[in-house]
């Protein structure tokens, strides 16, 4: 089945060479091309794609300001011609990088990679494991390592998203569940935790200090998404 | 790795005889060889894209330069870098990044000889393409 994409990128040699490639795989139908990140957010508004094909550095907002935007998590594979962003991709769980200019044998590479990992999925269970938890008790329970956990909120730092799995960081021990962030965004209602980025929610109550856009707690480092600073400082009392 | 750059030089000579065009010594025919899978046309048009697309990010390569303002001048550089890499100036790309490297490091005046040299080098870019896109238009003109 084809994957249906858009290409953000705003040089047009390199957003034809894309098209082109994918055109020729037969296996990704290009619904759009946007030269920037705010035309691609109101095309998304409207439609949902499978995947992006996103550029990083576009004139206004960047490739990862757009994935701080984004409402949901289509596959994405960055395309650049800077190798130094390769860390930021992993910490996007982006799905693969394809430093420009690159062939069709790369790009070909990237997709059946990419359409291995969705056929994966789509035979993996269905249904997410939601946590077991009532909002106003102070523990959940969650489904990891082959068990139910009891976690303590309080014991909670901070959770991650790691694209079907949220990741829970305590203070003694990290936990990996099949969920999804929303999910947990959902079980952890109340005053003490805070969704910072589109890929954490911090317990607030464990933070030491915040510099710029980053959140310490307890030696671990959380950005702040673009889309979620004037939350955060609402939230914090940050004058 | 020598061995796999000499087989690439092989593969790109073959390419060559295949399709008939030999790509300018500059360029990186091996990659060039990969990008296009033979198809000429696709190079032609590639070709007159970047002869119509340099000189207005270079416009705003000059610009940022004139103003001082280094992270444009960074930022401007880079699209110039990716433009370079899909005609084949593997090299100039290089040079480009170095040179944005450079950019968030250093102050105008200490960029200037890097600057020169990059013009130099842009321009010296520019007419190869330019003639390689003119041979390119007789070569598929002439084979149909």
């Amino acid at each position: 089945m084809k994957l249906s994409c858009i290409i953000v990128e705003d040089i047009q040699i390199a957003a034809d060479f894309l098209r082109k490639f994918c055109e020729k795989s037969d296996l990704v139908e290009v619904k759009g091309h946007f030269l920037n990140v705010v035309d691609a957010l109101d095309f998304l508004d409207r439609e949902k794609v499978d995947l992006l094909f996103l550029d990083v550095e576009m004139p206004g907002a960047t490739g990862f300001d757009l994935l701080d935007s984004l409402t949901y998590s289509p596959k994405i594979i960055l395309t650049t011609s800077k190798t130094e962003y390769a860390f930021d991709a992993f910490q996007y769980h982006v799905d693969d990088y394809l430093k420009k200019p690159f062939t069709y044998k790369r790009f070909q590479e990237a997709i059946e990679k990419l359409q291995q990992k969705v056929a994966a999925a789509a035979s993996a269970p269905a249904a997410p494991q939601p946590a077991i938890a009532a909002a106003d008790t102070d523990f959940l329970f969650i489904k990891a390592e082959d068990k139910l956990i009891k976690l303590k909120k309080d014991d909670i730092l901070f959770l991650e998203s790691m694209r079907d799995y949220v990741k829970f960081v305590t203070q003694g021990k990290n936990y990996v569940t099949y969920s999804t962030l929303k999910n947990m965004e959902e079980k952890l209602v109340g005053p003490n935790f805070l969704k910072v980025h589109r890929s954490y929610i911090v317990n607030i109550t464990k933070i030491d200090d915040i510099r710029g856009n980053t959140i310490y707690l307890l030696g671990n480092q959380i950005p702040i998404g673009k889309g979620h600073k004037d939350e955060v400082a609402a939230r914090l009392n940050i004058l | 790795m020598v061995k796999r750059a000499a087989n690439k030089k092989i593969a790109a000579t073959m390419e060559n005889f295949r399709t008939g065009f030999v790509f300018h010594e500059s360029l990186n025919a091996s990659f060039l060889a990969e990008l296009f899978d033979g198809d000429t046309s696709y190079a032609e048009t590639v070709f007159e894209d970047f002869l119509r697309d340099l000189p207005v990010y270079w416009d705003r390569v000059e610009a940022a330069y004139d103003n001082k303002n280094l992270p444009v001048l960074g930022t401007s550089v880079h699209t110039c870098k990716t433009l370079f890499g899909y005609v084949g100036f593997t090299d100039l790309q290089d040079l480009c990044q170095q040179f944005e490297n450079k950019c968030s490091v250093s102050t105008v005046e200490e960029l200037r000889l890097d600057y020169i040299r990059l013009i130099q080098r842009k321009e010296r870019a520019q007419n190869i393409i330019e003639k390689e896109y003119d041979r390119l238009r007789k070569f598929n003109e002439s084979n149909g």
